[in-house]
């Protein structure tokens, strides 16, 4: 009877279970395999050792790489996190008509995100875009500045894109850990004079460790992961000026068709990624005995 | 009484500034497709002074942006199908059986949120060339699999456990079988989490990129988002066009969103505090 009926949750767990080992880790593994190989499409490929890593790391595209996927994720992360706490702050507060302020500022979450990609292309164009459009007219600047196609401009631009669409997690995020948060704690305080900032630090932050850390971490992946923003803004220029990790596996394996070097670029970032992971969470443990 | 108001205004000024910053790019997309070509590109206005509805239409003669969005819907509804049929049956086997190498699987579905799609997007191409579903909807179909089934057996594991067991119990001691007690009593108990996962599973679907972008390469067999991405390097004056396709694109995720707003952030509220 015990064995009749793990059989039947086994069965029941089977689909899933395939589609994981067949779409997850047999690709995981075939990853790994190619980063070794000088396999391209078509040919079965050879084991060639640490070749495509050498080639990658004397690579100058790679260490741009590298340094614009850190800026761009700890930037974009600083940004929506900072946006986030203070919508779910604002949000928090006794206002009028909380409910429709709520769904409305989370619409750029909900909206697909390639469309607020190309939403955001067309704000910055340089010819008639909002954005420029805007600051000549009130003339804060005396000629159009092409965000995006100049070096200076085009990575703060791509987080700000970035940031505007995903700021609304956070918040929704921080708000419904801020609700849990017992309204006795803050009348207490109150009574003791403690001002708003004292009881921001001491109450609504402790409270939220929990959530700021899951946030964080599952953010912080998906932000060093992200592909779209860039694809859709810059492609990763002006001359890799927004080249990020992502974006360099991208032109490598499917515009220049070099699978094996594509495949080195993405397993030498999975430390990387491990390791992000595991500085946020060292900071948060800190922050938690602290 | 003095403090209280200085937050009062400083609460509402910062929700003033939110809601222009979010307000603005909405009403610049809709804004552009309405506009005609000329308020676009010669006589610039803020507001459409002569609305047209040209664009969306030319972007449906034109474009066929409809049959972009018939591959999407496709696409999406027919994932959202199968996803969440075998997320249910994986969840419940999870939470309410016992047997050898279930942890496993958790801890699968968890190294598959740490996993980037950048390093698994070309395998997955070969393996979809390999079976002969290059530049089919299929091929997306199959491998969407692989980020909505995880996000949803995960999501329903938490659903079906905060579920007290002993209502099933009692139905099987009334004679139903487990899978009877599954489908009379967990499913039903667990429907507001079951269309959650069904609307997240949908969204997922709908707005993926990348692997679209490397699967698919004929107008015919493109989804939403990649046609438009396309329409971007063609003609200059397009803008009017893409703003018409992105309002078009966005449409069933608003109805979607508004339909079901509470199911969503509750589902969304729970996983962010359970963790």
């Amino acid at each position: 009877m015990r064995t009749r009926e793990s059989l039947g949750g086994m069965a029941l767990l089977a689909p899933t279970l395939l589609l994981l080992l067949g779409l997850v880790l047999y690709p995981f593994c075939y990853a790994i395999w190619l980063a070794f190989s000088d396999k391209t499409v078509g040919s079965p490929g050879q084991y060639v050792g640490l070749r495509n890593f050498i080639y990658v790391l004397s690579w100058p595209q790679f260490s741009a790489a590298v340094t614009n996927t850190i800026v761009f994720t700890v930037s974009a992360v600083a940004i929506k996190f900072v946006l986030g706490m203070a919508v779910a702050l604002v949000l928090n507060q006794r206002i009028r008509a909380r409910n429709f302020f709520r769904a409305f500022l989370l619409l750029p979450w909900v909206m697909p995100a390639f469309v607020v990609y190309l939403v955001w292309r067309w704000l910055y164009d340089p010819l008639a875009g909002l954005i420029n459009y805007a600051l000549l007219d009130i003339g804060v600047i005396a000629s159009p500045i092409a965000f995006l196609s100049d070096r200076s401009t085009a990575m703060g631009s791509v987080v700000v894109a970035h940031a505007w669409r995903n700021f609304p997690f956070y918040a929704i995020s921080f708000l419904a850990g801020m609700q849990t948060i017992s309204q006795e704690l803050y009348d207490s305080a109150q009574v003791d004079g403690a001002s708003r900032i004292r009881q921001f630090r001491h109450i609504t932050l402790p409270g939220l460790y929990h959530i700021i850390g899951v946030v964080l971490l599952l953010t912080t992946i998906q932000t060093a992961n992200a592909f779209e923003p860039i694809y859709l803004l810059t492609g990763g220029g002006p001359s890799d000026a927004t080249m990020v990790y992502t974006m360099l596996v991208y032109v490598m394996g499917i515009m220049n068709l070099r699978l094996g070097e594509a495949a080195a670029v993405s397993t030498l970032f999975l430390p990387l990624l491990v390791g992000l992971v595991l500085v946020v969470t060292m900071l948060l443990q800190k922050k938690a005995n602290a | 009484m003095h403090e209280s108001l200085s937050i009062r205004v400083t609460t509402y000024a910062l929700l003033a500034i939110f809601v222009f910053l979010v307000a603005v790019p909405l009403f610049w997309m809709v804004a552009t497709a309405l506009k005609s070509n000329k308020d676009l590109y010669e006589d610039f206005s803020y507001l459409p002074t002569r609305p047209t509805l040209q664009h969306f239409v030319r972007v449906i003669t034109r474009e066929d942006l409809l049959t972009n969005i018939r591959n999407s819907f496709v696409v999406a509804t027919t994932t959202t199908a199968v996803t969440v049929v075998v997320s249910a049956f994986a969840a419940f086997s999870i939470v309410r059986y016992r047997y050898w190498g279930r942890e496993w699987v958790g801890r699968l579905i968890l190294f598959k949120y740490l996993l980037p799609t950048a390093m698994l997007f070309i395998p997955l191409y070969t393996i979809v060339v390999a079976m002969g579903l290059g530049n089919t909807l299929k091929s997306l179909m199959l491998t969407y699999l692989s980020f909505t089934v995880p996000f949803c057996t995960w999501m329903l594991m938490g659903y079906f456990r905060s579920i007290p067991p002993e209502l099933e119990e009692h139905a099987m001691v009334d004679g139903c079988s487990k899978i009877g007690a599954l489908f009379r009593i967990l499913f039903p108990l667990s429907a507001p989490g079951i269309v959650a996962s069904a609307i997240f599973s949908f969204t997922l679907a709908w707005n993926e990129f990348l692997l679209a972008l490397v699967f698919t390469s004929d107008h015919t067999t493109m989804t939403i988002p990649i046609k438009l991405s396309m329409m971007v390097v063609g003609d200059q004056y397009i803008w009017g066009q893409l703003m018409a396709g992105a309002v078009l694109a966005s449409v069933p995720i608003a109805i979607l969103y508004f339909l079901a707003q509470r199911f969503v952030v509750q589902g969304l509220a729970a996983g962010a505090v359970k963790g």
